[in-house]
């Protein structure tokens, strides 16, 4: 739970200082009413001459000097306390959007998270900056006046202490309400940004299906929707500013008439006393207006925090990891009745197989029945629901992480290119600093490296978003080029054939060829001659595996195998 | 200014709700300078005289203004969130509305996450456009210089102090601290939109990030773009507290001197003392609304920006489009010597390429990766405008087409398809809203994605679909669309081939007598194709049947040797 006065009170430093600040500021407002009450008094009543009410002009300028610079102190270690808070809180979201594992990662929209990680922090910053110096305040600058008010004018004291209550009363009752409120317009707010960034990636396809139109109404209306939600949050905020401004109006229409009575009936009072408390009593209102305005935008803070917490505290499971270390050899994998689920649908395996080192390995099979699943799970990418990956005869989870992925290679169905140079996102996949002949020979291997050569700016082009277009094929050959930089020791790839032609598949062949002298290759195919090589291909199907063997073994023994083999030579288009 | 023009035209229509708001702040302002004066006169009279009456006149008018203030108060803050709120869905809807036609180039140009930050950020930052920008100002002056004829009534001099006061709190305080703003550019939005591209990178990549461990490296970089943006609005804040103070200094000491300057005459007997309680409580009120002036220039700096880096979006120039309709009948589609090339390339992607196809033939466009294919199949949509030669459909020419009329008339499969967060039924009826659950069940069958429930839930990107199934939900959508016109760009590359050949012998059986248009990479079965187009470097270099290309043993025929030394 993301408790945010707590969050408040872990920095004593600055909470003891607007504590400080705010009794100098309290006893500053005091003076200032004396000294404006002794001028005013001074000249009005008592005939003073301007020079004997000079020295009360300078205290006065004193006392306004002292107000200003408080609030200016108070203003500044609220800024501060929010800045801190929000930055101590974004890390702990990008610690946590970091650290999920691949399976909690592509739930919910981008744009909710990317909303969640500004927006609602954002929101957080009216409570640091706005209600806690607030609250600080009215503890202690209404309590001053009070006392002053009661050394006065006892009665008035009292007055104020029986309509005063009331203010608290209806805050409570109005904030109830605004809660609620204040939780529905914060998840529209996400929902929009959500849809919004969906939309914005999407926009061809809304473009080619005619839906633009549509989808302006749907903005339109969920645009409207947020209004009258933001609407009824702020109705509740200004309701109760209202029943605040009414009850300080009456509570001081009171004191006023009970002053004005002592003043015109009895004569018992002052008009310095008068003068003075007139000037107390709104200040003292002005306060607890304040502190109702500044109460309300924590409380839409506080719907903010509980978005935030609920990602915080989502939990999800994780995939383990030891620490075991490996060598640079490949190593012998072993797969134990190894299963996966995602929730309560697709569900792979029971499966067993075994991996030799240097061997080249294939997984085929229909399109749906399991293989990057199967692929992410030795990867090492999705926390298997039973069984086990052995390495070298150890459990996976027992390897430490880094090493694990040190000695690995995936170049996954659909790589990300990330906005950047094209030799920053092959180098990406050594996981260090490469010189720029080492990626040229890498692009090589890849097919691509002719294409990158005829670039104006050849491996300084920049691709991804807002960089240089490129062909589905370019983008795939690309992404291969990560895989010939790094010297791994297990590679993985998930159809990297898709997309090319038979020329630059070729090509491709090769240097998996090559790359399989120093390591295990496991590779996902639909192009069956691709992998027809394979020390042993694995067949799978809807999630089972159906068989496995050579291709030689399969074409006896899998009679599917033959015809799957048949179908693609014999083509498709029919 | 000029940048904010289109946001006070938007917000200008909401002319009723803007007028009440100003009139209504108005009110509450002068009838809260009111109930200051009176009480402050009516206790100075009280202290002369014994007055029952002062009493009850008392009474009645602190009642009076104190409840016309609260209510004005309430009324002017409704409207004017309302003319607030109102005017931001109109901003979004008419950003979106130019945003539309500029996909996709716009993508070469600007991040998703960055185009994120300023539909979302900055239009939701013109929301003070109106609140603190745009109507504090009018509404203070008005009631400023109500109060200084007011007070010019009693005392010239002090009505001076107020003028004197106005100016400095709501013109030279906010004009100096505006330039201020100017000068040392408190870059709040650049880095806020700084730090969603980098999210929505973080967050679109993660996979791949994951695998090459580079999540602990880009989580640094967006904790330092997080503290960045952390720090920016750190020094915001300062600025605009310390705005708040100078502004509430000058205010209070515009009272002082309204206290000063009335105690002087009044020792001097040039203002009976009578009033000097009334006119500081007034200057005292008064200069109490000035509070959201300290937060002007902030937000008038910030608005602009933020309307400026709105309008360099959208002021992209725009694809000229045209208006006709197609022709009912089927269309045949002609290309002459038509040459394309991407902005800012030297090389022409598409070079001099004519081409027809009749209505009803099936055509197969093969070459290699990287030739020009896709870009063919984007010039044939008018998604990408030709440099020169003409390519008509159905005798019109393509640019005097409605390009939306075109594209209802096409079932479309491009080689990078999108899919909505939502099910599977959601991102079905995008092709066809008319679409019943049959209808729709049965295009799923028929690309053998029988199992799958309309209700199944389909993530971002269908990034819960394999690689295969969004292909297949891909042609599903083009096969409810249910026209006669195929454009297919690899739309089986990820499938395996005996689910493939099962659609392709669906989408032939059903579409006899329709024209089809396939990007492949697969050479087998071309020999069923009316027309086998073979490019290489943006060119056509061979086109004709199966036979007749095959017998020219040229281009297509080293394709076919390869691939038959492949399959052997
Ligand atoms: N993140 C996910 N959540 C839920 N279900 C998923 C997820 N990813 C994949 N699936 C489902 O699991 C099944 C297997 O998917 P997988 O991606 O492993 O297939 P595949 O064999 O690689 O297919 P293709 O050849 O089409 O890529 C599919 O039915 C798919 O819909
Ligand atoms: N947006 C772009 N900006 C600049 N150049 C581009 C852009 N898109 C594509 N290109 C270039 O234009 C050429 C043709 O690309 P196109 O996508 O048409 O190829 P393709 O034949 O479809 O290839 P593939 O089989 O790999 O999909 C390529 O060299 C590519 O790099
Ligand atoms: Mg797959
Ligand atoms: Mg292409």
């Amino acid at each position: 739970m993301v408790d945010l006065k707590q969050l408040a009170y872990e920095r004593k430093n600055i909470m003891a200082f607007l504590f400080i600040a705010s009794f100098l500021k309290g006893a500053a407002m005091i003076g200032q009413a004396l000294f404006f009450v002794w001028i005013a008094d001074g000249v009005f009543l008592k005939n003073a001459s301007f020079e004997e009410v000079l020295p009360y002009l300078y205290g006065l300028f004193g006392a306004i000097l002292l107000r200003v610079a408080c609030g200016y102190a108070i203003g500044r270690s609220g800024v501060n306390l929010a800045a801190e808070v929000k930055m101590d809180l974004r890390k702990k979201l990008i610690a946590s959007f970091a650290s999920n594992p691949l399976q909690a990662s592509i739930q919910g929209q981008s744009g909710q998270k990317v909303s969640l990680l500004l927006d609602a922090v954002d929101e957080l910053d009216g409570y640091f900056s706005k209600y806690i110096p607030q609250m600080v305040q009215s503890y202690i600058i209404p309590i001053l006046l009070l006392a002053v008010i009661f050394s006065q004018h006892w009665v008035t004291g009292v007055i104020i202490l029986i309509t005063a209550p009331f203010i608290p009363v209806f805050m409570a009752l109005v904030g109830i309400k605004t809660k609620e409120k204040a939780d529905q317009q914060m998840e529209k707010l996400g929902q929009f940004s959500g849809t919004f960034l969906d939309v914005l990636q999407g926009l061809t396809t809304l473009k080619l299906f005619n839906q633009a139109d549509r989808q302006k109404q749907t903005i339109q209306k969920s645009s409207l929707d947020f209004r009258d939600a933001t609407m009824e949050v702020l109705k509740s905020a200004f309701l109760s500013s209202l029943m605040l401004e009414y009850i300080s109006m009456l509570s001081m229409g009171i004191i006023a008439l009970e002053i004005g009575l002592r003043l015109v009936v009895f004569d018992s009072l002052t008009f310095f006393t008068a003068f003075f408390v007139m000037i107390l009593v709104p200040d003292f209102f002005n306060m607890l207006k304040d502190f109702g305005s500044a109460f309300h935008t924590g409380k839409g803070s506080t719907a903010a925090a509980n978005r935030l917490s609920a990602h915080l505290e989502k939990e999800t499971p994780a995939v383990e990891w030891g620490a075991g270390t490996l060598s640079n050899d490949p190593p012998h994998l072993l797969l134990q009745d190894l299963t996966f689920q995602y929730g309560e649908s697709f569900k792979l395996g029971p499966i067993n197989t075994e991996i030799l080192p240097y061997s080249q390995f294939a997984i085929i099979g229909k399109s749906g029945s399991g293989k990057t699943t199967l692929l992410h799970a030795i990867a090492g990418l999705l926390p298997l629901s039973s069984g086990a990956v052995r390495v070298n005869g150890i459990s996976r989870e027992q390897i430490d992480e880094k090493s694990w992925f040190d000695q690995l290679s995936y170049i996954s169905q659909s790589p990300y290119l990330f906005a950047g140079t094209i030799k920053e996102n092959i180098a990406i996949g050594a996981g260090r600093e490469a010189a720029d002949d080492e990626i040229w020979e890498a692009a090589a291997k890849a097919g691509i490296g002719e294409m990158v050569g005829s670039l104006k700016h050849g491996l300084d082009t920049q691709i991804g978003e807002a960089g240089r277009g490129l062909s589905g094929g370019e983008k795939q050959r690309i992404a291969l080029a990560r895989a010939f930089l790094k010297q791994p020791s297990i590679v993985l790839f998930d159809e990297p054939t898709t997309g090319l032609d038979l020329q630059t598949e070729k090509i491709l062949q090769q240097s998996i060829a090559e790359l399989g002298k120093q390591a295990t290759v496991i590779t996902v195919a639909h192009r069956l001659h691709t992998i027809k090589q394979s020390d042993a291909i694995l067949i799978l199907s809807e999630g089972q595996l159906a068989a496995a063997g050579s291709h030689n073994d399969l074409l006896e023994t899998y009679a599917p195998y033959g015809v799957m083999l048949e179908i693609q030579h014999g083509g498709i288009v029919q | 200014m000029t940048e904010l023009k289109q946001t006070l035209l938007l917000t200008l229509r909401e002319k009723r709700d803007v007028a009440l708001a100003i009139f209504f702040g108005f009110l509450a302002g002068i009838a809260g300078a009111a109930l200051m004066a009176s009480s402050g006169y009516l206790i100075s009279k009280a202290a002369l005289t014994s007055q029952m009456t002062i009493l009850i006149v008392m009474g009645a008018c602190l009642k009076l203004f104190g409840l016309v203030s609260a209510l004005s108060r309430y009324a002017e803050r409704l409207f004017s969130h309302r003319a607030t709120f109102t005017m931001l869905s109109n901003l979004r809807v008419s950003f979106f509305e130019k945003l539309s036609p500029l996909a996709p180039g716009i993508f070469q140009k600007y991040r998703s996450g960055d185009l994120l930050a300023r539909i979302v950020g900055d239009v939701e930052n013109l929301q003070n456009f109106l609140l603190r920008v745009f109507y504090p100002p009018v509404v203070l002056a008005i009631v400023f210089i109500s109060t200084i004829f007011f007070t010019s009534y009693f005392s010239f001099a002090i009505a001076m102090v107020v003028l004197v006061g106005m100016l400095l709190t709501i013109v030279a305080v906010p004009a100096i601290f505006a330039w201020r703003q100017r000068r040392i550019d408190s870059a709040v939005r650049a880095s806020r939109a700084e730090l969603s591209t980098e999210a929505t990178e973080f967050l679109y990549g993660f996979r791949d990030l994951k695998i090459y461990q580079q999540l602990d490296r880009k989580k640094q970089d967006l904790t330092t773009f997080s503290e960045r943006y952390g720090e920016q609005q750190r020094k915001e804040g300062f600025e605009e507290n310390l705005g708040q103070s100078v502004n509430a200094f000058v205010a209070l000491l515009a009272s002082f001197f309204v206290l000063g300057l009335g105690a002087y005459f009044v020792a001097e007997g040039q203002l009976d003392g009578l009033y000097l309680a009334m006119l500081v409580m007034i200057s005292l009120a008064v200069f109490e609304n000035v509070a959201p002036m300290a937060v002007f220039p902030a937000h008038f700096e910030e608005n602009r920006k933020a309307a400026a880096r709105l309008d360099q979006v959208v002021s992209e120039p725009v694809q000229a489009a045209g208006d006709a309709e197609l022709p009912l009948n089927t269309l045949d589609i002609k290309l002459e010597n038509v040459s394309y090339t991407y902005p800012e390339e030297e090389r022409q992607a598409i070079e001099g390429v004519s081409l027809r196809l009749a209505p009803g033939s099936k055509t197969a466009i093969v070459g290699p990766s990287g030739s020009g294919k896709s870009t063919l199949l984007q010039l044939l949509l008018n998604i990408l405008p030709a440099d020169s030669g003409t390519i008509s459909i159905g005798g019109e020419p393509l640019a005097a087409l409605d390009p939306e009329k075109l594209w209802q008339r096409m079932n479309v499969v491009l080689q990078e398809n999108h899919f909505f967060f939502g099910t599977i039924r959601s991102n079905l009826l995008i092709a066809n809203e008319a679409a019943t659950d049959e209808e729709m069940e049965a295009a799923l069958a028929k690309v053998q994605l029988g199992p799958f429930s309309l209700s199944s839930k389909v993530n971002e990107k269908g990034e819960n679909l394999s690689g295969g199934e969004k292909q297949r939900l891909a042609i599903a959508r083009a096969i409810l669309r249910g026209e006669s016109l195929w454009l297919l760009d690899e739309p089986v590359s990820s499938v395996d081939s005996v689910t493939a050949k099962a659609i392709y012998r669906q989408l032939f059986e059903r579409g006899k007598d329709d024209t089809f248009v396939i990007i492949s990479h697969d050479l087998t079965g071309l020999e069923q194709m009316d027309q086998i187009i073979v490019m290489e470097r943006g060119r056509i270099v061979e086109a004709g049947p199966y036979e007749e290309i095959m017998e020219k043993q040229g281009h297509f025929f080293k394709l076919k040797q390869i691939e038959k030394s492949i399959f052997a």
